[in-house]
Parts: C-alpha cells; structure tokens; sequence
C-alpha cells in the first residue's frame, strides 16, 4: 500500500468515525437539516391541504409567522401608528427572518398571550412572559430563555440600601399578587400595597413611598428619563425569572425545535445582546448566556436540553396545607349555596398559614402586654403625679402633655426608633415598643384620671393630708370607669402597632394578600377577629369595673 | 436641624391641614349617622336594637383595622351608576373615623336628649363641647393614614425622617411635631373650656332670668 493510498483510507475512516458526530454537535447544522426537510414537506404537491399538518410545515406553506406581542411594555413592545418596537418585537423579527418567514405582529397582553396559542391565533408568543413550572403544562417554552428579568428595590440615591438587612423594619411599595412579595415579608420589611405596577414611579416622585419592588424590566424605562435617574438607583436585584418564547403544546415539536436552535445560536453569536443594545434593556443576562452558549459542552445540537447549560423554570407554586383540599371544597359549597365568593388563602398554603398562625398569637400577646402595660404606667403616673414632690410630680405632668399632643403614631414611630436604637430589630422588639407605647398613650391618660379621683377624696377629707395606700385605692376605685374606658382603647389600638413592623394579624394578613387571592374575605375575617377581640375586652373591663365600684362602696 | 430641609415646615402645615380636612369629613359622617343612630335608638323596638347593636359594633372596631378593611374591600374601579366610587386615600381614612364618630355621637347625642328631657338644657348643651373634644380626637386619629400612603402631617415628619442619620435629628423632628399637633390639641381643649364656661353663664343668666 502507497503512502498516498494509506493516508486516503486513514482520512476516510476519520471522516466516516467523525461525521455523523460533527452533524449531530453543530446546532446551525441541526437548524439546516431540521428546516430543509420541512421546507421539502411543505414542497409535496397537497401536502398544506392535509389535516394534522406539523406547525413548521405549515409555517412553509404560508411563509408567515403570527407572533403575539404586547403594545404597552415599554422598551420591550410598544406599538407608534402602524410602527412596533421593543426588544420582543425585534428578537420576533429575528427569529422569522432566521427560519425565512415573514412575521405578522399580533397584539397580546398578560391575559390572552397563552390562550391564543392554544386557540390556534398565533404560532409563537414573545410577551414578557416568566417561565415557571405551572405554565410548562400550557405552553411549550423555548429553550435557552431570551430574557430574563429580577425584582429590583428602586429608591432615592441618597439611601444607603445595599442588601436585605438595610430593608428591614422598612416600607416597600408593591404591587398586589407580585411572586417576589413573599420574599420581601420574609425580610422583615413591610408592604405597602398598589392595584397596578404603573403608578409606582408616581409614589416614589411624590415620596408616599420611599422604596418600591418591580421588575427591572419595568423600571428600565423610567431610567431611560434622566430626570428619574438623577433622583432614583437600583438598589438590589432578587427574586430572577427567566422570560421564554412559547408555542402551543401540540403539532409544535419541529417548530419548538427549530426555535430552540435558533435561541442558542443568538444567545452563541450575541445576537440577543446586540438587539437588547439597541433597544436599551439591561444586557447582564445575555452577556453571561453568551458565555454559557460558547462553551464547547453547550454549543451542541443538544445543548438547549442539558440541565447544566438551560435555566431551570421557576418553582412559583406555594406548598399546600394538609387541609388544603378541604377548605377549597367549603368554599365551593360556600358559593354553590349561598353565593358568596369566599376565599380563605391563610388556609390554603403553608407559607400563609403560618404567618396566620403567627398573627394570631402575636395579636394576642399584644391586646395582654398593651392592657397590662396600660394599668402599670396608669398606677405608676397616678401615684407620681399625687405626689407631693415638686420634682416627681412636673416631670409626670410634662410627660403627660407630651403624650396627649402626640399622634398616635407618631408616639409608635417615637417608640420603635428608641427601641432600635437599644436592641437589634425583631419582631419581639417590635411588638414590645408598640406594647411600652400603647401603655404609655393609654396610662397616662387613666393616670391623670387616677391624680383627679386623689385630688377629689382629699379635697372630701377637708385638706391635702398625705397620700395613703388606703386612699390611692379608693381613687383607684373611683376613676374606674375611665381606667376601663382607656383599657379598652389600648385593645383598640393594638393593631396600628402592624405600622412599626410588629407581626400582628393586621400585617400577617397584608403579606398574605400580597402574594395570594381573597382579598375581601380576608380583610373581612380581619375586621371580625379585632372586633371580637375588643368585644372580649369590654366584657372583662365591664367585670373589673364592677368589681373597683363594689370596692369603692364597701370602702 | 440644619439637615431638615428648608420647605419640611410648610410641608408640615399642609399635611396639618389635610389631618383637619379628614377629621372634618369624619365628624360631618359621624354626626349624620350617629343622629340617625339616636333616633333609631329613641324609636325602641326592634329598631332600636339593632341601632344599640350596630353603636356597640362601630364602637368595638379599630379604626386602623376598618381603614385598611375599607381600602381593600372598596375595587379601585368600583362605580354606582356609572360614576367612580372608589374613595381615594384621605376619603378612606375618614370612613374609617365615621365608626368611631358615629356611636360617640349616638352616645352623647342621646344623653343630650335625655337631659333634655330632665330639664336640663345645660347639660344637654354639653353635648356641643363633647362634639368639639370628639373633632381633636378624629384629627389626632386621623395620622393613621400615614400607613395608605396620605400626605397627612405625620407622614410629612415620617418622610423627613427617613433622611436623618442620627436617632438624635429624628428626635428633633419628632418633637417639631410633636410642638405643632400638640398647640393645635391645646388650642382645641382651650376652645372646649370656653365653650363650656359660655354655656354655663348662659344657663345661669337664663335661671336668673
């Protein structure tokens, strides 16, 4: 054998042992193969006049593409005249000119961009839409994401907020049923609640809110304006869901498959990045997915289904409580017979149970501490104020006045600041600032109430002889009822202590309803519960009036 | 205080202003539904129960828990005959007084006419006094919409608050606030005692008479 002949063979067992492998590695070589045959199929005389048609076939037949996109998401698609922009509306461009169909824009919103696939209105939606594990049983998502968007916390330049614990014991602007509010309230932050994403950046101008939680998706285009810019920066990102096409579940596997190519080739080439340059949107994603899709492991035919090279999709389902099944069951008898639309979502899912559970129990805690407090500082200022020291008594009555002239939550917002000054913030100290404060506002009050009912009996006993433990009793006796009327405003109080970030039924609720539904029904149990709680209270105060009068008469 | 910003005062004020304006709105609801509530009462009967039943409830809720009960039971696009009902913030914050105004009005409304009806037209004037007190109550109450998002006085001294660094500025500003309410409180209970002293030279003037 020649060495020319022996080198031929040698090149041809290479070519033979490496070929197939090369075909199946290059995913521009899978696209080709993948979109000649369906052009081929599409070529068959009467072949688009059959039933059952496969999707990309079918897309050769008419040569065009029906792509949703949404006309009011600034910077990603919006709609001037008869002109689209936005970065979903060029990656759609992109991708049609890639598979040579020529793309018709339909609109799409939040609401309809699944239903219509699924109805046959369009073949492919690119709409801001998260991938998580619940839609993967609607839709079919394309695989490497396009996009992927995190909650950012937007506030003034002037805040130094650089992580979770700079938030806590801090209001944050939401919006209602937002997937990342859970995440917030597990901070110890507060919420402060909206119906829509768009007056956000409103609140944060007129300062009503000094921090907000949105998709950096959202805000990138109010920090396209300089002036909002000037004023406002990102403070911390969290809570990231990757974006991802989507075709219909059915009829679509070569068409899903040519478009998984695709992405992977854009995210390889940067043809992402280059079109989310030029339509201004953040590039931090698409710059690492360009890494990721360079690597010779993911730059396969394959690679969109390597685990170690595809986002997973987000896990957005809460888990449920044991009792779960039982309470959607009441509530479906609930509305089969009388009507009502109950929702009950502290029940349903064990995040919101226990911080129900918790709600209650720190309510409580709150009404016991907030009328002991109340009858502590009532007897201890009564005394002081009756006393015939000059220097024990101004102080008291200076502090009474100041007490009176304070709002009372300012009073809270006084008492928290203090606290956390001494103590590192937590819920106990939370709860026992609003305690020291509603005793403080309410037993000032029966206090001075106490001093007038002393002042009186001496005035009776024809002098100001010194006050005895037998006399303060019977003052004590005396001003019953307004000691009973400023416990029972104390128990009323209790649930404005949720403004200082005591974790009370009132604030466990707000959580609840941001991330979950229901939200009449939960506030009207909330109404319900306080309401029976001061209810209790009156009742026990009513006892213990009873019993101070009983004493003042056998006095 | 050179850190407080230089417009924080006037700030205050206007927020001041809407703290009255809500309070205004509370007591004017208060007044028509508590009357309604006395009469109800007055009439006895079943009526009358359920009057002494819904002034006991409206008593025994908080007006902190009503406000947000309100805010979230209330659609943002709720209408009555084609026109927007929705109440906007200061609005929601005032209903959630009107419980609380309305069965203090039904409670001293009533013991006004029962001393009407003793003869004693003094003590039934009482009830202008205690109006009055219930008018500085409602604004002291009415900083509870700080928690909406209302550009109330205390949210204007919350807002200024958050750019102190020091707990000793928030004090400073704390106590500015403190000074403004508590003039306007003083100033109230001031007003409260002459009515009072007015209506009883009245009574005496009208005896002698």
């Amino acid at each position: 054998m020649s060495i020319r002949r022996g080198l031929f063979v040698f090149l041809a067992w290479l070519v033979l042992l490496v070929a197939p492998v090369v075909q199946a590695e290059t995913p521009d070589a899978a696209l080709t193969t993948l979109l000649t045959e369906a052009r081929a199929a599409a070529a068959v005389p009467g072949a688009c006049s059959q039933s059952g048609l496969d999707r990309l076939v079918r897309l050769y037949c008419t040569g065009k593409i029906r792509i949703g996109v949404r006309e009011y998401y600034p910077l990603f698609g919006t709609r001037e005249g008869r002109e689209r922009l936005g970065y979903d509306v060029d990656v759609g461009r992109a991708m049609a000119e890639r598979l040579g169909l020529t793309p018709e824009f339909t609109r799409v919103n939040a609401a309809s961009r699944i239903p219509l696939l699924a109805d046959d209105k369009i073949d492919l939606t690119i709409a801001t839409m998260g991938h998580n594990a619940q839609r993967d049983s609607q839709v079919r998502f394309i695989r490497p994401h396009y996009y992927q968007s995190e909650t950012t916390i937007v506030g003034p330049k002037s805040l130094d907020i650089k992580d979770w614990p700079d938030v806590s014991n801090r209001t944050i602007c939401v919006t209602i049923g937002n997937g990342s509010n859970a995440q917030i309230v597990s901070h110890n932050a507060r919420l402060m609640l909206f119906d829509e994403a768009g007056v956000l950046p409103d609140r944060l101008r007129d300062e009503v809110c000094t921090l907000a939680a949105q998709d950096d998706s959202f805000f990138a285009y109010y920090f396209t304006d300089p002036a909002f810019t000037a004023r406002f920066d990102q403070k911390f990102g969290f809570a990231q869901v990757p974006w991802g096409v989507a075709v219909a579940q059915s009829g679509t596997d070569r068409l899903a498959k040519a478009l998984d190519l695709i992405s992977q080739i854009f995210h390889r080439d940067g043809e992402f990045l280059k079109i989310a340059k030029e339509n201004h949107v953040g590039t931090g994603f698409l710059e690492r997915q360009r890494i990721v899709w360079n690597r010779p492991d993911c730059n396969t035919a394959s690679g969109n289904t390597d685990p170690a090279c595809v986002l997973p999709a987000l896990t957005a389902v809460l888990e449920p409580t044991p009792f779960a099944g039982r309470v959607a069951a009441f509530e479906a008898w609930m509305e089969q017979h009388t009507g009502i639309a109950l929702q009950l979502p502290m029940f349903k899912t064990m995040p919101a149970w226990q911080l129900f559970k918790a709600g209650i129990i720190n309510s409580l805690i709150l009404v016991v501490g907030a009328l002991a407090a109340t009858l502590i500082f009532a007897l201890a200022l009564g005394a002081v104020q009756s006393s015939r020291s000059f220097v024990l008594r101004w102080p008291a009555r200076l502090l009474i006045v100041v007490l009176q002239s304070s709002p009372v939550v300012l009073t809270l917002v006084i008492s928290a600041a203090v606290a956390h000054a001494l103590f590192p913030y937590s819920s106990a100290v939370a709860i026992g600032a609003a305690i020291v404060a509603l005793g403080l506002m309410n037993g000032s009050n029966a206090g001075q109430a106490i001093a007038e009912a002393l002042h009186s009996l001496r005035t009776e006993r024809g002098g100001p002889p010194a006050p005895t433990t037998e006399l303060y009793g019977r003052a004590v006796s005396r001003s019953a009822t307004q000691i009973v009327s400023f416990l029972i405003n104390a128990a009323k109080g209790t649930p404005i202590a949720s403004f200082i970030g005591a974790p009370e039924l009132l604030s466990a609720l707000t959580d609840i309803t941001s991330f979950a539904s229901g939200r009449a029904s939960t506030y009207s149990l909330l109404l319900v519960f306080y309401i029976a709680v001061v209810i209790v209270v009156v009742w026990l105060c009513g006892k213990l009036q009873i019993w101070l009068e009983r004493r003042q008469v056998t006095a | 205080m050179s850190r407080v910003s230089p417009d924080f005062l006037p700030q205050l004020l206007a927020g001041m202003v809407v703290n009255f304006e809500i309070a205004a709105i509370a007591l004017l609801v208060g007044l028509a539904v508590g009357g309604l509530l006395t009469w109800a009462k007055l009439v006895g009967g079943v009526v009358g129960a359920i009057a002494v039943t819904l002034i006991g409830l409206m008593r025994a809720a908080p007006t902190f828990v009503v406000m947000f009960f309100l805010l979230n039971i209330i659609p943002s696009d709720a209408t009555l005959f084609g026109v927007n009902v929705a109440p906007s913030g200061v609005m929601t914050v005032a209903l959630s007084l009107v419980p609380y105004a309305a069965a203090y009005v039904a409670d001293n409304g009533s013991e006004a006419l029962k001393q009407l009806r003793d003869g004693s037209p003094l003590g039934a004037l009482l009830f202008l006094p205690n109006v009055t007190r219930a008018y500085f109550v409602l604004v002291m109450s009415s900083s509870a919409g700080a928690a909406i998002g209302v550009s109330e006085g205390i949210a204007v001294i919350l807002r200024e608050a958050e750019r102190m660094p020091t707990l000793g500025d928030k004090m400073v500003l704390f106590a500015i606030g403190i000074v403004c309410f508590g003039i306007t409180l003083q100033a109230g209970f001031a007003l409260m005692r002459l009515l009072q002293h007015r209506l009883g030279r009245l009574a005496l003037r009208s005896r002698q008479g």
